[in-house]
C-alpha cells in the first residue's frame, strides 16, 4: 500500500541525508568557467551546428547583456555569479552512442541508483531488450497497454541514449535530442524553436536561448497517438555547471503525446542553476500533455546550497480545440520561479494546470501557471495545492487573462495552501484580468492547516502523528494526483512523503 | 387559444432535431395533459413556447390568441399571457420575492395599455393569494427561490401564475419531486386558477397529478410528435401499461 | 511603502508632476501597475485657491445623497473647511508622523492638506457627513487629510461625501482609530465631477475587540485610485469592508486594501460588487496579511465583477500573504456578465430586457450596499444606484 511506503520513507530519510546525492566519477569534457561569445561558439561548435543556431545563439547573448535580473518574485537569493559558472560539460564518450553497448557502465549504474522506474531500468540496463515482455508489465495500466516508455536520458547537458527510438519512428514519431533533431531535422527545428518563448521573453529565456546544451525535441505527425509515454531524466553531475536545457514539443493536426519530464541532482554545498525553457506546440485538435515530477536538491536545513530553478515554460494551443495540460509536483530545489502557461490562441483551445508544490526546509517557491485566453470559447481549469512545512515559503502567482476578442472564455480556478507548522508562510497571488463582458472567470482560495481534529481522528484509528501527515496530505492532494500518468502516482506519493519528512514538530 | 401546426425544433447548436412536426390546438377554458417519456421533448415544447433562447424553429407555426408567437420576445408573450411554471425554477439572490411580482405585474399591465397597481392594491392582490397556497408573509420577503425548498419553490411558481393571471398556463412537470400532501395543494392551485377564459397546458411524467388537476384531453409526445390523443382514460391507461407502445411509432 | 521621492534627476518630470512639485507613481510599481498615474494624469493641476459662488455650492451640496437625511454636516469648499456651513464643532487636524504613508498620503502632504480633527465619545445617533464640494474654476489641485479618533466602548457613523464640478484633482485621506469594544461604520461616496481625479486613502487602525463596517462607492470621477490600510492591533477585532463600482464611459477605478493581521483572533471580510459599462475599466486589489502569530485569523475576501458591455475591463488580484497556520482564509473572484438564466426566468415573466437588466444589477450591488447598518444611508444609496441604472 503506498501509503505505508510513505511511511517507511519517511522514517528513513531526512533532508540531509538525500538519498540521490552522491557523485558518479566519470571524465568530462568541460568548458571553461565563464559566459563570453567565445563559450557559445564553443558550444555551438561542439555539437557541430548549423550557422543559423549559432547566429540565433549570438543574438540572444546580446538581447541577455541588455536585460535585467527580475527581483519581484517572493523569493531571495545570493546574486548569482553568471562567470563563475561551466556552461558546458558532457561526458567523455563517443558523440552519439548507436547503442546501449557503447555507453559507459558506470553511467547505466547510475541510472540504476537514482531509481528510475523499474522498467526503463531494465532496459538501460540491458536485463531486457527492447520489444520482451517485462515480468513488471501489467502493474502500472494507464493508457499505455505496451507499458513502454520511452527515455531520453541527459546526463549533464548531454543527452546520452533515447530509448525506442526506431519502435517510434514506425509511427513517424520523431524523438531525440535537440542536439540530434538540428542535425537529423534542421528545417523542423527551425521552423519551431523561439516560437513559444522567443529570445528576448526573460532573462533566463534569453541566458537559456544563448548557452542552451541539450534538451528533447519530440514531433509528432497529423493523426498519429504517440504509443507511450515519452520521458527524459535530467541529472546534474559536474561541479559548478548550470544545466540550461532547451525542449521542443510539437504535436501536429490531430496528434497526441504524453510527456514526462524528471529530475535528480547531486548534494553539493554550492547552489547549482537551472534555467530551462520548455517550448509546446499543439496545432489543430491536438493534445499534449505535459507531466514534471521534480526533486532538485532542496538544500540542507540551514538552506545552503541546493538547486535554483528558474524556468520558463510556455504551451501554444495554436490550432482550433487544440488542448495542453501541465501537470506538476514540485518536492525540490532550493528557488523555484516558474509558470507553466498556456497561450490558448485557437477557438474552443483549453489549458490545464494541475500542481502540488511542497515546500520544507528553507526553500522558497514562487510557481504558479499563466492562462492567456486570445481564441473564441477557450477555456482553463487551474488547480494548485501548495504545501508549506518548515521554515519555506510558498507562494501561488497566476494570471488569468481574457483578451478583448476572447469571447466566451471559461476559467475555474482553485488554489489551495495546507501550512504545517507555524514558521511557514503560504500565499497567493493571483492575477485576473478580464476584457471581455463574455469571459466567465471563477476563482476560489483558501489556506488551511491540517485540523487538530484530523489528526486526533487518524490517531484515534491507531496511525502515527508522521502517518497520518502523509494520509491527510494525499487526500489534500489527491485532485492533483489522478491528473498523472499512472506510471508515475506510485513514485510521487512517496516522493510527497520525503519531503515532508521532519515537518511535524 | 393556441394554435401548434407541424412545428420542428432543434437546438441552435446541433443538427439533430428535438420537435419533428407537433401539432397541437387548445381553446380556452380546457386543459391539456401532455405525457411523454424522458428525452421525447416535453421541456423542449415549453421552452420554446416561452421564448427561451437556443431554439431554432425550422418548420411549423404558433399562433396565440390570432398573433404569431414566434416573432415575439419572452417578454412580450408573458405581456400577452403566456406563463410557464418551471421544473427547476431558479433562484435570484438579492431581489426579493415581493418585489419581483410588483415588478412583473405592472410591466405586463404597461405593455398591455392598463394602469399599474398602487403599492396597496398589489399587497392586498398578493396576499389573498399567498394565503390560499400557505406562503407566508415571510417567503414572501426572501429573495426570490433562494433557500426554499423543492416544494415551496412549485409553489411559488404557482402563486406566480396567481398573481399574473396569465390566459396560457404551460406547468412543465409541476409535480416532479413533490410529495403527495405538496402535490394536493399544488393542485388546489392550479385548480382554483380555472376558467373559461383560460387555458392550461400540463406537461407530467406521471399519471398521479392528473388525479387531481383533470384534463379534458391527454396527449402522448413520443420522439418530438403527439402520437396519439385521447380523454383522461389515455392517462390511466399509461400508467397501467407504460410507454413501450408508443415508442417508435413517430418513426 | 515607499516615500516618494520629487528630485529624481535622470527622469524628466511630466508637466502634471512638475505642476504638483512631485513625481507620480508609474506602472513600474507593482501596486500602480494597472493605474500609472504618470501617463494617466495629463492636465497640470495649479494650486490656486478658488472663491465659490454661493449657488454653486448651495446646488452641490443638495447633490449629496444624503442631503434628504439631515445629518450633521461638516462642510469642505475646494478643499477648505467652512465653518459657517458646518453644524459640528471641529478642531482642525495634525497629521501624525507615525501615521502610515503611501504615494497618495505624500501626495497630499506636498498640496498642504488640511482637514477636522474628530474624537467622538458616547453612542452617536445621528451621523456625521463630511462633505466636500468643488466648484467650477481653473484646473487645480486639491488635498484633505481628517483624523477620527472613537473612543473606547463608543460608536459612530461617519458618512463622507464627494461631489464637484469642473476638472480638479482631490486627494482623501482619512486617518481612523477605533478604540477598544468601540464601532465605527464608515460610508464615502465618490460622486466627483466626470473629469475629476480622486485619489483616497483610508489609513485604519484596530484596537481590541473593536467592530468596523465600511462601504465605499465609487461613480464619478474620471480617474480613481482607492487605498485602504487596515491594521488590527489588539485581539478579537472585527473589520468589514465593503465597495461597489458603478463605471460607464471612459470611467478607471481601482481599490487597493491591505488586511494586516498583526495580532491573533481578529476577523476581516471584504466584499467588492464593481459593474463596469461602455469603457468603463475596473480593477480590485486586495492583499490579506497574515503575521506568523496571528493565530485563529479568520480573513475573507471576495470581489466579484460584471461587465455590461464589450468593452468593459476587469483586473484583480486578491492576495494572500500567511505566515500562520492556524488559521482560516480565503478568497474569491468572479467576472462575467449578467446570467442569462436569470435573465430568461425574469423576461419569461414579462420583465422587459432593460428593466429585466436593471433588476439584476441592481441585486448585485445591493449585496454590497446590504451591509449598511443604518437604514436610511442604505435606501439613499440604493436610490443612487437606480438612479445610475436609469441613466445608462
Amino acid at each position: 500500500m503506498a501509503d505505508l511506503d510513505t511511511i517507511e520513507l519517511v522514517k528513513d530519510i531526512d533532508v540531509d541525508k538525500y538519498k540521490y546525492g552522491f557523485e558518479t566519477d566519470i571524465e568530462s569534457d568541460v568548458a571553461p568557467k565563464g559566459l563570453n561569445e567565445g563559450t557559445i561558439r564553443f558550444i555551438s561548435d561542439k555539437k557541430g551546428e548549423p550557422q543559423w543556431m549559432l547566429d540565433w545563439r549570438l543574438e540572444a547573448y546580446q538581447v541577455w547583456q541588455n536585460l535585467t535580473l527580475p527581483t519581484w518574485a517572493k523569493v531571495s537569493y545570493p546574486p548569482i555569479d553568471f562567470q563563475d559558472l561551466h556552461y558546458y560539460s558532457a561526458p567523455k564518450s563517443s558523440p552519439a552512442p548507436k547503442s546501449l553497448d557503447e555507453v559507459d557502465p558506470k553511467l547505466l549504474e547510475t541510472y540504476a541508483k537514482l531509481g528510475i522506474p523499474l522498467k526503463e531500468q531494465e532496459i538501460l540496463a540491458g536485463v531486457r531488450k527492447q520489444g520482451e515482455k517485462s515480468d513488471l508489465d501489467g502493474e502500472s495500466g494507464g493508457e499505455y497497454a505496451s507499458g513502454k516508455v520511452a527515455v531520453d536520458a541527459v546526463f549533464d547537458s548531454v543527452s546520452v541514449v533515447t530509448t525506442f527510438k526506431d519502435e517510434l519512428k514506425k509511427h513517424g514519431v520523431i524523438f531525440c535530442s535537440i542536439s540530434e533533431a538540428l542535425r537529423e531535422h534542421p528545417q523542423l527545428v527551425k521552423q519551431y524553436l523561439g516560437s513559444v518563448v522567443p529570445q528576448g521573453d526573460n532573462y533566463y529565456a534569453a541566458l537559456n536561448a544563448a548557452v542552451f546544451s541539450d534538451g528533447s525535441f519530440v514531433y509528432v505527425p497529423p493523426g498519429v497517438r504517440c504509443p507511450m509515454e515519452l520521458s527524459t531524466y535530467f541529472r546534474m553531475n559536474a561541479k559548478n555547471t548550470g544545466q540550461f536545457e532547451r525542449t521542443l514539443i510539437i504535436a501536429d493536426k490531430g496528434s497526441y503525446v504524453s510527456y514526462l519530464e524528471g529530475c535528480t541532482a547531486p548534494t553539493r554545498d554550492e547552489s547549482q542553476l537551472h534555467a530551462a525553457v520548455v517550448e509546446l506546440i499543439a496545432l489543430e485538435d491536438a493534445e499534449i500533455k505535459y507531466s514534471t515530477v521534480q526533486n532538485w536538491y532542496p538544500g540542507d536545513a540551514e538552506g545552503k546550497g541546493g538547486i535554483y530553478n528558474f524556468v520558463t515554460k510556455r504551451g501554444d494551443c495554436r490550432g482550433d480545440r487544440a488542448k495542453i495540460s501541465w501537470t506538476q509536483v514540485e518536492t525540490g530545489s532550493a528557488i523555484t520561479w516558474k509558470y507553466p502557461s498556456c497561450i490558448l490562441r485557437g477557438d474552443d483551445s483549453r489549458g490545464e494546470f494541475y500542481s502540488i508544490a511542497i515546500s520544507n526546509g528553507r526553500q522558497q517557491v514562487d510557481s504558479g501557471t499563466k492562462m492567456i485566453h486570445l481564441g473564441k470559447n477557450s477555456s482553463s481549469r487551474i488547480i494548485s495545492k501548495g504545501i508549506a512545512a518548515g521554515r519555506s515559503d510558498n507562494t501561488y502567482r497566476g494570471l488569468v487573462s481574457a483578451h478583448r476578442k476572447a469571447l466566451n472564455a471559461r476559467n475555474f480556478t482553485q488554489c489551495d495552501s495546507l501550512l504545517i507548522g507555524d514558521k511557514c508562510g503560504a500565499h497567493t497571488v493571483p492575477y485576473i484580468e478580464s476584457k471581455t463582458s463574455t469571459a466567465q472567470f471563477e476563482h476560489e482560495a483558501t489556506t488551511s492547516k491540517i485540523s487538530d481534529d484530523q489528526m486526533f481522528y487518524c490517531m484515534s484509528r491507531g496511525l502515527s502523528q508522521e502517518e497520518a501527515v502523509a494520509l491527510i496530505v494525499n487526500g489534500f492532494v489527491r485532485d492533483v494526483l489522478q491528473h498523472l500518468p499512472m506510471e508515475f502516482m506510485a513514485e510521487t506519493q512517496k516522493l510527497i512523503g520525503i519531503s515532508l519528512e521532519g515537518s511535524v514538530g | 387559444m393556441l394554435e401548434i401546426k407541424n412545428l420542428h425544433v432543434k437546438l441552435e447548436d446541433e443538427a439533430r432535431e428535438i420537435l419533428k412536426g407537433l401539432t397541437l390546438s387548445v381553446k380556452p377554458g380546457e386543459v391539456h395533459a401532455i405525457m411523454g417519456p424522458n428525452g421525447s421533448g416535453k421541456s423542449t415544447l415549453s421552452y420554446v413556447l416561452s421564448g427561451r433562447e437556443g431554439y431554432e424553429v425550422t418548420e411549423g407555426s404558433v399562433t396565440f390568441k390570432g398573433e404569431d408567437l414566434l416573432a415575439m420576445e419572452a417578454s412580450q408573450r408573458a405581456a400577452k399571457g403566456v406563463f410557464l411554471a418551471f421544473q427547476y425554477p431558479i433562484e435570484i439572490p438579492g431581489v426579493a420575492t415581493m418585489q419581483f411580482l410588483k415588478v412583473a405585474l405592472n410591466a405586463q399591465r404597461k405593455a398591455r395599455g392598463q394602469k399599474e397597481m398602487t403599492a396597496p392594491e398589489f399587497m392586498r392582490h398578493v396576499k389573498e393569494r399567498a394565503a390560499k397556497l400557505n406562503i407566508s408573509q415571510d417567503m414572501l420577503k426572501r429573495p426570490v427561490n433562494v433557500g426554499f425548498s423543492g416544494g415551496e419553490k412549485k409553489r411559488a411558481e404557482i402563486l406566480q401564475m396567481a398573481v399574473l393571471e396569465p390566459s396560457l398556463c404551460v406547468l412543465d412537470e409541476t409535480d416532479s419531486g413533490l410529495d403527495i400532501d405538496a402535490l394536493r395543494v399544488v393542485a388546489d392551485g392550479v385548480n382554483a386558477l380555472r376558467s373559461p377564459d383560460r387555458a392550461m397546458i400540463v406537461i407530467t411524467h406521471y399519471q398521479r397529478l392528473l388525479d387531481y388537476i383533470v384534463p379534458d384531453k391527454v396527449h402522448v409526445l413520443s420522439d418530438g410528435k403527439i402520437v396519439k390523443t385521447g380523454g383522461k382514460e389515455l392517462a390511466l391507461e399509461l400508467e397501467a401499461n407504460g410507454y413501450a407502445d408508443f415508442v417508435g411509432k413517430a418513426a | 511603502m515607499t516615500s516618494v521621492v520629487s528630485q529624481i534627476p535622470q527622469i524628466q518630470l511630466t508637466d502634471a508632476e512638475k505642476a504638483l512639485g512631485i513625481s507620480l507613481p508609474s506602472r513600474r510599481l507593482e501596486e500602480w501597475k494597472w493605474t500609472d498615474l504618470r501617463r494617466m494624469i495629463t492636465t497640470a493641476y495649479g494650486s490656486q485657491k478658488v472663491t465659490a459662488k454661493d449657488a454653486d455650492v448651495e446646488r452641490l451640496l443638495k447633490a449629496s445623497p444624503f442631503s434628504a437625511l439631515h445629518l450633521k454636516r461638516i462642510v469642505f469648499i475646494n478643499g477648505v473647511h467652512d465653518a459657517d456651513r458646518s453644524q459640528v464643532k471641529v478642531a482642525v487636524a495634525k497629521p501624525s508622523a507615525a501615521l502610515a504613508t503611501d504615494e497618495i498620503v505624500a501626495l497630499g502632504s506636498r498640496l498642504q492638506a488640511t482637514g477636522v480633527s474628530l474624537s467622538l465619545e458616547g453612542n452617536a445617533d445621528t451621523p456625521i457627513e463630511i462633505i466636500h464640494v468643488t466648484t467650477d474654476g481653473p484646473a487645480r489641485a486639491q488635498a484633505v487629510r481628517h483624523v477620527v479618533e472613537v473612543a473606547d466602548g463608543s460608536s459612530a457613523t461617519i458618512v463622507e461625501t464627494f461631489v464637484g464640478e469642473g476638472d480638479y484633482l482631490t486627494t482623501a485621506v482619512i486617518d481612523l482609530t477605533v478604540g477598544e469594544g468601540a464601532r465605527l461604520d464608515h460610508i464615502k461616496v465618490e460622486h466627483e465631477a466626470p473629469k475629476a481625479t480622486h485619489l483616497g486613502h483610508a489609513i485604519v487602525s484596530l484596537a481590541a475587540n473593536s467592530v468596523l463596517r465600511e462601504f465605499t462607492l465609487t461613480s464619478g470621477s474620471a480617474l480613481n485610485r482607492q487605498n485602504g490600510t487596515y491594521t488590527f492591533t489588539g485581539e478579537g477585532a472585527d473589520a468589514k469592508v465593503a465597495g461597489a463600482y458603478l463605471l460607464n464611459g471612459k470611467q478607471h477605478a481601482d481599490t487597493r486594501l491591505v488586511v494586516d493581521h498583526a495580532v491573533p483572533r481578529c476577523t476581516s471580510r471584504e466584499l467588492f460588487k464593481v459593474v463596469m459599462d461602455g469603457n468603463a475599466r475596473g480593477i480590485f486589489q486586495g492583499k490579506v496579511v497574515v503575521r506568523p502569530d496571528a493565530q485563529k485569523t479568520d480573513g475573507k475576501q471576495s470581489s466579484h465583477a460584471l461587465l455590461l458591455s464589450e468593452t468593459a475591463e476587469f483586473d484583480a488580484k486578491p492576495e494572500l500573504e500567511i505566515y500562520a497556520d492556524d488559521v482560516v482564509c480565503g478568497h474569491g473572484a468572479t467576472s462575467g456578465d449578467l446570467n442569462h438564466d436569470h435573465m430568461f426566468y425574469l423576461k419569461s415573466r414579462g420583465i422587459p430586457e432593460s428593466e429585466a437588466k436593471s433588476l439584476l444589477i441592481a441585486a448585485f450591488v445591493g449585496e454590497a450596499i446590504e451591509t449598511v447598518e443604518h437604514e436610511g444611508i442604505r435606501e439613499a444609496l440604493s436610490n443612487y444606484a437606480k438612479g445610475w441604472l436609469s441613466r445608462r
